[in-house]
């Protein structure tokens, strides 16, 4: 068993009665990057400030490198963190911002200024050095935290929702360059959102959380074709997955893009309404297994009767039950 | 247009307080005491003249403003001491505030006389403590030189709370991520109160200061009942010298006088803490 990269173990977080994270096991790679992905309240901003040591852990084992961090005071763990909101420090320059954290571990003055000047130069900050953060844009800001997280040097890089603050456009232009930037950087990342667009975009392997017990490890794609639960299968996938009556104790899913429309021989069907995106339209049809979403390149108008069919093998089986996949 | 929209409260500025001004203003120019049958007339300034060369003013603007210059000092120190404290998860914590807040809360009278009964020489329980720690009993309101520091003592102990309250504000304003990052990045406790807390907490720092710096030059309630500006005036303020003038001499023509000299004070020195602040923000936004 290697020691490099992150390790915990039956990690455990209660305040009061509440058990806000309930026995996580994780690990992650130098250079790999995860995505802790779920609804909001799920655990995940949780485990990011139980590994960061900004919380007291109540049960399980944290190691870094080898070495057990469990009970380590934050400032001594190098675990380097980017906030929601940035939190740069609002009465300093970006220059003041990014040379603080040096100068509180006595970083000697001239080794301050040559790896501040590689950071910025690596974030494209230069000629930025004299501003406020309020001066800033909301992707400068962004750059000059993950500048400042960079500076650390750190055996483990935590980001807490780093493109929730970002407009759309700009999440689509700076997901693959923040990529990029934590792959060369060679520590392991993780990262914490809510959005699956934006776990599968960053990350290597994706964690998925919720009520505070980890559902299922793996890469985007093992999560979206063989998702452990129906938990997972409901909510990874936008249009959401379909859900079908099956036989007794068996619950049925189908994704939206596996369902053809054809001619003759499939399951008869009534179209609710549509919506209409681009290049596809998004249907709502009515069957007598319940609802089903589709999407399809044909322009259809509600109302009209139309026939629904799809390969058995692409059916999802899960267990009524439980909601665990049945093989 | 605009200016009809203003006047209303232009108005009530005027009337509250630039009258008032003016009328001291006015009065400072007059001979106005019962040698005048509370008549005033023009004495061309005599009133001013007297004010220059009055020992007792000047003596008085001393003692004033030492004690607010040091009252100022403990206040601010023991209230940033006090709101860090607060600031902290404590157990009861909303009750733990509002008690810390009673002092602020009793009428400035009733708190003087209280203390007043504690300093007591020699029945008090101050003495009363030294007395049975084998000391002698001291004269707390008795002694010229020290006595002043005991108008201190019951200023601080009263006014430290609303310092403190207002210090919390600030500390609540701040982003708790913000100390999380500095953590993160290895500051200990005494490094984000000097590199984080203080600097986002100077414009809270600052007004606390002037609210405080003008109440305290024009202290006159606790010193009244406490000392009664003794022994001997070592404890008179500016705000009982005019008030004396007013009421016991009914010399109002001079007690308007000095009313003036001693807004000039307050003003004068206001002016300093924000010409020093504005110069602080310049130098800080020249620097790298």
């Amino acid at each position: 068993m290697t020691t490099a990269g992150l390790h915990c173990e039956q990690l455990s977080r209660r305040v009061g009665d509440r058990l806000l994270l309930d026995g996580l096991s994780l690990s992650v790679a130098p250079g790999e990057s995860l995505a802790l992905l779920g609804p909001s309240g799920c655990g995940k901003t949780t485990t990011l400030r139980l590994l960061a040591g900004l919380d007291p852990v109540s049960g399980g084992r944290i190691r870094l490198d080898g070495e057990d961090v469990t009970h380590s005071p934050a400032g001594e763990r190098q675990v380097a963190m980017v906030f929601q909101s940035y939190a740069l420090y609002p009465h300093l320059s970006v220059l003041a911002n990014l040379e603080l954290g040096l100068e509180v571990r006595r970083v000697p003055a001239p080794e301050r200024r040559r790896r501040i000047a590689e950071v910025l130069a690596l974030l494209q900050l230069e000629g930025l050095e004299r501003r406020r953060p309020a001066q800033l844009s909301g992707g400068q800001r962004q750059r000059v935290a993950l500048a400042r997280a960079l500076l650390r040097q750190p055996r483990l890089m935590l980001l807490d929702e780093p493109m929730s603050n970002l407009d759309a456009q700009l999440r689509d232009q700076l997901r693959p360059e923040l990529r990029a930037l934590l792959h060369r950087a060679g520590h392991p990342v993780i990262h914490v959102t809510h959005d699956q667009q934006e776990a599968m975009g960053l990350a290597d392997r994706i964690a998925v959380l919720e009520g505070g017990v980890l559902q299922q490890v793996g890469t985007p794609q093992e999560l979206y074709h063989r998702p452990a639960n129906l938990f997972v299968a409901r909510f990874l996938g936008r249009p959401g997955i379909n859900l079908l009556a099956g036989e007794a104790g068996v619950q049925l899913a189908i994704r939206p893009e596996q369902l053809r429309l054809v001619e003759s021989g499939g399951l008869p069907a009534r179209l609710l309404r549509r919506e209409w995106q681009g290049s596809q339209q998004l249907l709502w049809l009515d069957t007598s297994r319940g609802e089903l979403l589709l999407l399809a390149a044909a322009d259809l108008t509600p109302g009209e009767q139309l026939q629904v069919t799809w390969k058995p093998d692409d059916e999802l089986r899960f267990s009524s039950a439980s909601g665990e996949r049945l093989a | 247009m605009a200016i009809l929209l203003l006047l209303p409260a232009l108005a009530l500025v005027a009337g509250v307080f630039l009258w008032p001004l003016l009328r001291y203003g006015w009065l400072s120019l007059q001979a106005s005491s019962v040698l005048t049958g509370l008549v005033p007339v023009p004495n061309g300034g005599a009133n001013w003249q007297r004010l220059l060369a009055d020992g007792r003013f000047w003596q008085d603007a001393a003692q004033t403003l030492r004690f607010a210059g040091l009252s100022l000092a403990l206040e601010l120190l023991l209230g940033l001491a006090l709101a860090l404290l607060l600031h902290r998860p404590l157990p009861r914590r909303g009750l733990v505030r509002a008690v810390v807040l009673l002092p602020w809360a009793l009428p400035t009278t009733v708190m003087a006389l209280g203390w007043r009964w504690i300093l007591n020489d020699p029945f008090g329980p101050l003495n009363g403590l030294l007395q049975s720690l084998g000391l002698p009993a001291y004269g707390f309101l008795s002694q010229p030189a020290t006595t002043w520091l005991f108008t201190v003592l019951a200023d601080v102990w009263k006014t430290t709370p609303f310092v403190a309250l207002l210090l919390l504000a600030g500390l609540q304003a701040i982003p708790s991520e913000l100390e999380e990052a500095l953590r993160l990045e290895g500051a200990g406790p005494w490094q984000r109160l000097r590199r984080l807390t203080l600097p986002l907490l100077a414009p809270y720092l600052l007004l606390a200061a002037l609210f405080r710096l003008a109440q305290a030059l024009g202290v006159f309630d606790l010193i009244q009942v406490l000392t009664g500006s003794g022994p001997a005036s070592s404890t008179e303020s500016l705000a009982l010298y005019a008030y004396l003038n007013a009421m016991r001499f009914l010399d109002f023509g001079y007690a308007a006088t000095l009313m003036l000299g001693m807004f000039a004070v307050v003003l004068g020195l206001s002016a300093l803490v924000l010409l020093a602040q504005a110069l602080r923000r310049r130098l800080a936004e020249m620097a790298p």
